[in-house]
């Protein structure tokens, strides 16, 4: 006789969503870039050097950057208020341990869905649980940028290595960001 | 009473343990197979409908309903009756302030800690004396397991996926107790945080480090000394999403609990004396601050039993402590 038992897991949300990119300037020039750091590490100096080199080589305007409560939750509702009001493109990260990568993925999930072109960086170790929440979310296939070893994920790097890494990642930033 | 989930047939009890250990369901160790009979007397025990939504996990847009709950108590081993307490354990983790979020997905892998107070902890048989903390009792197993076990499939937190734990550890299997609140007329837990010593309540602790105080010199001095210097080794930062509700907990033992009562000492001086201990300003590499808002954040909860000199502190993930009354139909 078969035995009947009933299945222990919930159906993922985004099965029941439709998920959409922002649409995307045809450049950096003249935009404002937010910045929804979750300060982890010396994560900070990356999206600082990040922002300057963007001014620098691609006329960027200038930006807003909040640093949320928490590594993995999100931005206070003044925060959000700042970089919604204020930015037309926007990054998140750093994507360097479990909870705090997945939850900067939400951030740029919850940017694109307010109309602002988003990327998240992400640290390579990290990729199978962005990928896993962008699936659970119905955004299988959303672009992000992603950074690897010799830098340690939980971002303990110096002003070197940061301003390094911010110039390695401009090129995906910049790509992610515009049509 | 209608469920929603779907259903799964095998040839038998055997082959549906194998399946759900196959579809990555289990923690591992196999499970009792959840019938639809078995889901239904569970929420019938907690007087819940199945689509009853216990919280929310906002950052994966999950909304957990008691029938997902229920069906994973069953694998877990739970009788009915304790489903009472794995519905507060759940609400209890799905509290904001709980971040469940976080404390799941980590890198350093929290474990969850469940601990039971009120007249139901010896109604359906949670120790809190000898050997509380470990394997030999179906309560304490079962509802930890089953909190492990919604952690995994309803929330979503597989390991390797969006479990991102780098070690894990064994307390992730199970880690739940009651506090041993015959022993002495210490106020217990949950009376300290307002409720009626008549309650039920379930405590839900994200736990970062488990640490061992080992002390056997018999005086206060000594016992107070070593917890607190034991806490500072590591220290605790301050956390602004959690702010002041950022709390820890001593499992205090018979054998220092028997010394401080036998000196005067209550639980709530107990409590005071170490938070000032713990908050003095770090003074080295190994002696750093716990950063608490006001001595009610040191949680207290006598366990376990005779023999060592030993208490066990738990340390807080990014998350406070949070609280949750068990309602019974």
């Amino acid at each position: 006789m078969k035995l009947v038992t009933l299945d222990p897991t919930t159906a993922p949300p985004g099965e029941s969503t439709a998920f959409s990119m922002a649409p995307r300037p045809a450049s950096l020039a003249g935009q404002t870039l937010g910045i929804v750091a979750n300060g982890l590490g010396r994560s900070e100096l990356m999206f600082d050097a990040l922002a300057e080199q963007l001014t620098k080589w691609d006329d960027l305007a200038g930006s807003v950057k909040v640093v949320k409560p928490s590594v993995a939750v999100p931005p206070w509702p003044d925060q959000w208020e700042a970089v919604t009001n204020g930015a037309t493109v926007a990054v998140t990260g750093f994507g360097g341990c479990g909870s705090c990568s997945t939850r900067s993925m939400r951030d740029a999930l919850d940017l694109e869905a307010a109309g602002i072109p988003a990327v998240c960086i992400v640290h390579e170790v990290l990729v199978p649980a962005v990928q896993a929440l962008c699936r659970l979310l119905g955004a299988d296939g959303y672009p992000f940028v992603t950074v690897g070893y010799p830098l340690n994920p939980t971002a303990m790097w110096d002003e070197d290595e940061a301003s390094a890494l911010a110039a390695q990642v401009l090129d995906g930033v910049r790509e992610r960001l515009t049509r | 009473m209608s469920l929603r989930s779907a259903t799964v047939e095998s040839d038998g009890w055997v082959e549906a343990v194998d399946a759900y250990i196959d579809n990555g369901w289990t923690d591992g160790l196999p499970v009792i197979p959840p019938t639809p009979e078995a889901v239904e007397a569970m929420l019938a025990a907690a007087g819940l409908d199945g689509t009853e939504a216990l919280g929310e996990i906002p950052t994966r847009s999950l909304t957990v309903e008691a029938e997902k709950v229920a069906i994973n108590a069953v694998m877990a081993g739970c009788l009915p009756d304790y489903f009472p307490v794995v519905v507060a354990a759940v609400r209890a983790h799905l509290q904001p302030l709980a971040n469940a979020h976080s404390t799941t997905a980590t890198l350093a892998g929290a474990a969850h800690a469940v601990v039971v107070n009120g007249p139901i902890r010896n109604e359906i048989g949670v120790e809190c004396g000898q050997a509380c903390l470990g394997p030999g009792f179906r309560a304490n197993a079962t509802i930890g397991r089953a909190l492990r076990l919604v952690i995994r499939n309803v929330f979503r937190t597989v390991p390797g996926v969006l479990d991102r734990a780098s070690f894990s550890w064994p307390l992730r299997y199970s880690f739940c107790f009651g506090e041993n609140e015959e022993l002495s007329d210490w106020t217990p837990l949950h009376v300290l945080e307002g409720y009626r010593p008549t309650d039920d309540v379930v405590t839900l602790m994200s736990v970062m480090r488990y640490l061992v105080a080992t002390e056997f010199e018999p005086e206060p001095e000594a016992i107070l000394g070593t917890l607190a210097d034991t806490a500072r080794i590591n220290g605790l930062l301050v956390d602004e999403f959690v702010g002041d509700a950022r709390g820890m907990m001593v499992i205090l033992g018979p054998e220092h609990q028997r010394r401080l009562m036998d000196a005067g000492w209550t639980k709530e001086s107990v409590r005071d004396d170490l938070f000032e201990r713990m908050t003095r300003p770090t003074a080295g590499k190994h002696d750093n601050q716990v950063h608490l808002a006001a001595p009610e954040n040191v949680l207290i909860v006598c366990a376990g039993g005779p023999g060592l000199a030993q208490s066990n502190l738990l340390m807080p993930h990014l998350a406070a402590p949070t609280h949750e009354r068990v309602v019974r139909p």
